[in-house]
């Protein structure tokens, strides 16, 4: 088990292509980490740093304090699970398992007690003898964790292992992994493009966007404090939602001013975005946080949306409303005793100590 | 709709019967001149006819007279060693320009399937006399050198195409568990290539087999000669012994007939296997 740490690491592949741009992070000993972000972001490129399987044009990785930018992978006692499993198709099960210790020549019974051990923990003890094609999507997954486990590795990597597995499977092997990370206690760094299985896995979240990192946080402190636009907008299904605007002063109050309606804005807000400065803004605020009015008879008249329904999406234990100022198209998650029809007008009350300010310009997060 | 699936197929049939048997007519003959006398070889013209009465002297005629014994123990001696000489060579290459990014890789690959399209007829004076310069005129390891690369293009090429089919992410994965490059070649990358080499491995073995070229070029003494050669030489010796020439062709294809009967399957799966892989 041990710590990972990268300094300021750079990938430029020929042609000026900058794959990742100066990226720090400091992985603990045990932790679960999840890099997350749209493809295209740099995460795996980074994982495959990590791995060694891609070199580093600038910076440091060390793996337990030991640099490893020129110790080839197979030194780095860390192992990956890949997107496609990459199980060898002409051995069995079991010879998968001990593939690597076999090549690291430890003592037979040895192997056959850590591929025994492994196969346990994965409940795929009857499928030793199998080849990989006559294994389903799921059980290719275990076979590909356990031939990480066997190695007993400092650091687990996965680049992205439930994304060729349908939507139940997935679910279920998210759960098993996040076990597993319990009962092995070491670390693990995970690539996913999926918000949601990044929340529910990691300790802690990197959101990465262009090769650099955006934020690195904790999963509610992402979802609930989230550093700019970019982030606000990843962390969430349904996202945040964003309105264009400009804070505007009236008779000594502030208010945020859409185009179409007016939130009034006080205390601690207030303060901050007067102290920012720049009017242009984006407001944003997640669809849980905004009400029906007629449910919320006492709320202040000055936090109000009026709206149209655009769309109507029963989910069952909730509604997702899908309206429009005429500016901004939103979402809101309310309620099932919310009754509406499409094309009706609603307003809608906003939840304001959950809103959030971006800067325009910058998208960084003013409050 | 099914009436003209019917028809269709028997129009199917019918044509690729029709062309089939018009293929088959010069083995036909063959094996009908082998098997009739010389004296009804001689007052007969109706070659298509089958014997009045049968004769098989002629096989062992050929066989011990015609020194086709000698002769096959020289083509085996001279395709087995080249056909697995080249699939280790080019077995190797085409994993390296498969797996490896190296400079100039692209251009490598290029060269050896550029040098597959050099007539070989333009080839024969430089290579003989490459020959001669080496001491290897003459000689069954000259010929075994000069198979092995005149293929190794072909093989490479053929092989590099496959290879790049497994998908990358074994190799890395194969690094990762530790694996030399050595390693990942033997244990990874060959044993899932061996459909494509045991087609190729066919395919070549019947090519330097039936090869009469390179053996002309190379080979002077009798007692080196392949089956190719010496089935010309039969037309010197024998000139009137049609049926025994006809013989000794018919044990010069047996060889390459029974290989690819017995291998067929991995012929077929080898030449389509690459087609399919998801």
């Amino acid at each position: 088990m041990a710590r990972v740490v990268l300094d300021n690491i750079s990938k430029v592949y020929p042609g000026e292509v900058h794959a990742v741009r100066n990226v720090s992070l400091e992985i603990e000993d045990q932790e679960f980490v999840v890099l997350v972000g749209p493809s295209g972001c740099g995460k795996s490129t980074t994982l495959r740093m990590i791995a060694g399987l891609e070199e580093i044009t600038s910076g440091s990785i060390y793996i337990g304090d030991r640099p490893v930018n020129d110790v080839p992978p197979k030194d780095r006692d860390i192992a990956m699970v890949f997107q496609n499993y990459a199980l060898y198709p002409h051995m069995s099960v079991y010879k998968n398992l001990a593939f690597g210790l076999k090549l690291r020549r430890y003592p037979k019974a040895e192997i056959e007690r850590r591929v025994q051990t492994a196969a346990q923990i994965l409940g795929i003890q009857d499928l030793l003898d199998r080849k990989p094609k006559a294994l389903s999507g799921g059980q290719r997954q275990r076979v590909a964790v356990g031939r990480a486990i066997v190695r007993q590795p400092k650091a687990f990597l996965f680049d992205e292992p439930l994304s060729n597995l349908d939507a139940k499977m997935r679910v279920q092997m998210r759960t098993e992994i996040s076990k597993l990370h319990t009962h092995l206690a070491s670390t693990m760094i995970y690539v996913t493009h999926d918000q949601v299985e990044a929340m529910t896995m990691g300790d802690r979240i990197v959101v990465m966007r262009d090769g650099s990192i955006q934020q690195v946080a904790d999963p509610l402190t992402l979802y609930h404090n989230p550093a700019n636009l970019f982030v606000a907008g990843f962390i969430g299904s349904p996202p945040m939602n964003f309105f264009r605007g400009r804070i505007v002063s009236d008779r000594g109050r502030l208010f945020f001013d859409e185009g179409t309606f007016r939130l009034r804005l006080d205390g601690e807000q207030a303060r901050m975005l007067k102290a920012h400065g720049k009017p242009d803004v984006y407001f944003g605020i997640r669809p849980e946080d905004l009400e029906d009015r007629l449910y919320l008879p006492d709320a202040d008249p000055m936090l109000t949306i009026p709206a149209i329904v655009e769309v109507i999406e029963p989910m069952g234990s909730e509604i997702y409303l899908y309206l429009s100022t005429g500016l901004h198209s939103f979402v809101a998650r309310v309620g099932v005793q919310v009754m509406t029809r499409v094309n009706e007008k609603l307003d809608m009350i906003v939840d304001l100590t959950k809103a959030h300010f971006f800067d325009a310009e910058t998208e960084r997060q003013i409050v | 709709m099914r009436k003209r699936k019917l028809l269709f197929a028997l129009f199917f049939y019918t044509v690729s019967t029709a062309i089939v048997a018009f293929w088959l007519i010069p083995f036909i003959i063959t094996v009908f001149t082998s098997t009739k006398g010389l004296d009804e070889i001689m007052t007969s013209r109706e070659i298509w006819r089958p014997p009045l009465a049968m004769e098989t002297s002629a096989f062992r005629t050929a066989w011990v007279e015609g020194h086709m014994r000698t002769y096959f123990r020289n083509t085996f001696l001279i395709a087995t060693p080249s056909v697995l000489g080249c699939m280790f060579v080019a077995s190797l290459s085409a994993f390296a320009l498969a797996f490896y990014r190296f400079r100039f890789s692209r251009a490598v690959l290029m060269l050896f399937v550029g040098g597959m399209l050099i007539p070989f007829q333009m080839l024969l004076i430089p290579v003989y006399r490459l020959s001669t310069h080496f001491g290897l005129y003459n000689t069954l390891a000259g010929v075994i050198l000069f198979h092995v690369g005149f293929q190794i293009g072909f093989c490479t090429f053929f092989l590099r195409n496959f290879m790049v089919t497994i998908p990358y992410s074994l190799f890395e994965s194969a690094r990762m568990d530790g694996a030399s490059h050595l390693a990942i070649y033997r244990k990874i990358v060959l044993p899932l290539s061996l459909p494509a080499m045991a087609a190729l491995a066919i395919l070549e073995f019947t090519w330097i087999w039936n090869d009469y070229l390179w053996g002309l070029v190379l080979l002077q003494s009798d007692h080196l000669k392949t089956v190719t050669l010496g089935l010309a030489n039969m037309q010197g010796q024998y000139v009137t012994q049609y049926n025994v020439m006809a013989a000794g062709s018919l044990l010069a294809a047996a060889i390459p007939i029974g290989v690819f009967l017995i291998f067929n399957r991995f012929f077929i799966e080898g030449l389509t296997v690459g087609a399919v892989k998801g």
